[in-house]
Parts: structure tokens; C-alpha cells; sequence
């Protein structure tokens, strides 16, 4: 009986929700009672300090950092032998994270990749995942005269371009000075390489190093942007209920694109720090055949 | 009115090419069920390669619909 009464209300809202949408709109042919999202590609800004403006987007990476930072804080200040649910939850998250590290790398480089590679999941991660709560896209400033919110006070960080582009580079110059440390200046030898077509392929793989920051950028901004557009076309069409499935949806993307940044960043860089052994084997496969 | 219907022209072919990136997600999602089938105990080192190899091809794809995003609501 009870179930019964969930699903019917949850029917009507379904139903509620399409007839009040764009979609039940366009069927009964009147104006729809929720206004077409406006679509800002570049963020707002709230405040200036000096010439710095301070972004809606850049206030929300400020918050990521606090709610991890609380969190972790939370989790860990009495730490027990046999943990809490937080710390037992954090402890997972952790073991994950280094488990996935120590899978690519190895033993040996898994510590040293470790604390940048777990920032970055968990900054983006948890960045995608806040970005779900109702505060981001309902806290903001109305002009005198609109009738909605117009620039909103918290945006998701990974639909600005410079947080991905920002955590590119920083992807970038780890997985470099990683390779130098490993190499020392050997590490050039990946790049400049001696006679014939090595040259061209040394050449090539220093570009290859450059389209990474382009490929890690697009990557994770598209998604993100194109998660929170799909959310808002959603509410749009189907205003109640309906969009829950894509909330699931872009809850799912934003661990996927963690995973990912975290991912990639860990193969590069146990790509650069590897023995080079390969070309070796090609110079004796060369003598070989001579 | 021209130049919009242009554009918008533009946005449906720049959208076009999530095909390719939908087919190539396929085809490594298919590839990776196989060798899961075949190799049931190998799932951990099958995964995250192939995570890696979705995230490259996605990429792509994700080149398409940011053209096609900035199409219409910056150009």
C-alpha cells in the first residue's frame, strides 16, 4: 500500500513536472513557466581585489578546498583502530586512490606520485560532486528590475577553463620534473634523439608532451560544462523529477573525470620516470640485424 | 537570418562527430567485456587500461561538443 502511494505521487510529479516544462508547453502551444536557462561561457566575477577579480567559480574552488580540508580534518582528529563511519569512509577513498597509484606505477614511485595525484582526484571530484547541491545554481544577485538571478554567487569550478587549464599545467610540471628527477638531464634523451627519422620522432614526442595540457583541459572542462548544461536543458523540459536520473548521471561523470585526470596524469608519469628500455632493445635489434 | 542558419549548420557538424567517439567508446567497451570473459581474473589490469583508452577517446569527442557549445552561445 505504501509503495503504492510512493509511486503514484512520484507519477504525478513526474507528470506535474512535463506539463509545467517546455515540453507540455510546446504540446499545449502556451509560454512555458520556467525560463530558458541563460548560458555564460565565461564566469561571473562577485568582487574585486585591487585588479584581481574574484570569480562565482573561483569562490566555489575556495569552498571545495574548506569542505575537504573540514573533512579530512573531521575524519581523522580521533583517529580509532577500528574507525568511525567518516574516517572509515576517508580511509577507503585513500586505499582506493593508492591502490589505483601503486597498480600503475609501482612500489617505488607510488609514494612519491601519491599526495598530487589524490589532491586532484579529490579536488575534482568533489568539486563535481558539490556542484550538485541546490545552492549552486539558486544563491546569487538579481538586478534591480529582473526577475531572476542573474549572476550567481557559486559556479562550478570545472565549468571555467581556467581550472582545468590550471590543473593541466600543474599535471605538466610534475610529470616533467618527475622525469628529470628520475633521469636527471637523461631525460632530454627522450626528446633529442640522434640521426634519421629518430629526430623526427624526438620532436614528436615533445609535442605530444605539449597536447597533453590541450587534451587534459578540454577534457575535463567539456564534461563538466556539458554536464551542467544538460542539467539545466533537463529542468528546463521536464521540470520535476525527470532530471534526478541526470543528477545520478553527472554524479557518476564527476568521479569518472577524477578518476581519469588522476589516471592519465599517473600513466605520464610512470612513462616518465620508466627505464628506457625499449629503445635500447631497438639499438640491439638494429646491431642484430646488421 | 542567413549567417544563423549558417551557424547553426555549423553546430549540427561539429556535434556530428561525437559518432566517431561514440562508436570508438563502443568498440573498447566491447573489446574490454571480451577479454573479461575470456580472462575473468585479469579485471583489475583490464579496467583501468581500459579507462585510460575511453578517456583518450572521449577526448575527442568532447573536442566536437565543446565546438559545438561554443558555436552557439559565444560565436
Amino acid at each position: 500500500m505504501r509503495k503504492l502511494v510512493i509511486m503514484g505521487v512520484a507519477a504525478a510529479l513526474a507528470l506535474t513536472g512535463i506539463a509545467l516544462g517546455a515540453v507540455g508547453a510546446a504540446m499545449a502551444g502556451r509560454d512555458p513557466f520556467v525560463p530558458l536557462p541563460e548560458v555564460h561561457i565565461a564566469p561571473a566575477a562577485i568582487f574585486h581585489i585591487g585588479g584581481f577579480a574574484v570569480t562565482n567559480s573561483l569562490l566555489s574552488a575556495w569552498l571545495t578546498c574548506l569542505v575537504v580540508v573540514a573533512l579530512f580534518g573531521l575524519g581523522t582528529r580521533r583517529m580509532a583502530l577500528v574507525p568511525g563511519r567518516l574516517q572509515a569512509f576517508l580511509e577507503m577513498l585513500i586505499e582506493f586512490l593508492y591502490g589505483f597509484i601503486r597498480n600503475v606505477a609501482g612500489e617505488k614511485y607510488a609514494r612519491r606520485f601519491f599526495p598530487i595525484l589524490a589532491t586532484i582526484f579529490i579536488f575534482v571530484a568533489f568539486n563535481a560532486w558539490m556542484a550538485l547541491l541546490p545552492i549552486y545554481p539558486t544563491v546569487g544577485f538579481k538586478p534591480e528590475g529582473a526577475e531572476h538571478v542573474t549572476t550567481h554567487l557559486l559556479r562550478s569550478a570545472g565549468t571555467d577553463i581556467n581550472m582545468p587549464l590550471a590543473l593541466a599545467i600543474i599535471s605538466f610540471l610534475f610529470v616533467e620534473i618527475w622525469g628529470f628527477k628520475a633521469h636527471k638531464l637523461g631525460y632530454m634523451r627522450e626528446f633529442i634523439r640522434p640521426g634519421g627519422i629518430q629526430t623526427f620522432v624526438g620532436i614528436l614526442e615533445l609535442l605530444s608532451h605539449f597536447i597533453r595540457l590541450v587534451s587534459f583541459t578540454f577534457r575535463l572542462f567539456g564534461n563538466m560544462l556539458a554536464g551542467e548544461l544538460v542539467l539545466f536543458m533537463m529542468t528546463y523540459l521536464l521540470v520535476f523529477l525527470s532530471p534526478v536520473v541526470f543528477y545520478f548521471l553527472e554524479l557518476l561523470v564527476g568521479g569518472v573525470q577524477a578518476l581519469i585526470f588522476m589516471g592519465l596524469t599517473v600513466v605520464f608519469a610512470a612513462s616518465a620516470v620508466a627505464e628506457h628500455g625499449g629503445h635500447h632493445d631497438e639499438e640491439h635489434a638494429e646491431a642484430a640485424a646488421h | 537570418m542567413e549567417a544563423e542558419a549558417a551557424k547553426m549548420f555549423g553546430v549540427g557538424l561539429a556535434a556530428l562527430g561525437l559518432i566517431g567517439s561514440a562508436l570508438g567508446l563502443g568498440m573498447i567497451g566491447s573489446g574490454a567485456m571480451n577479454a573479461l570473459g575470456r580472462n575473468p581474473e585479469a579485471s583489475g589490469p583490464i579496467g583501468s587500461n581500459m579507462i585510460l583508452a575511453l578517456a583518450f577517446t572521449e577526448a575527442i569527442g568532447i573536442y566536437g561538443l565543446v565546438t559545438a557549445i561554443l558555436l552557439i552561445f559565444v560565436a
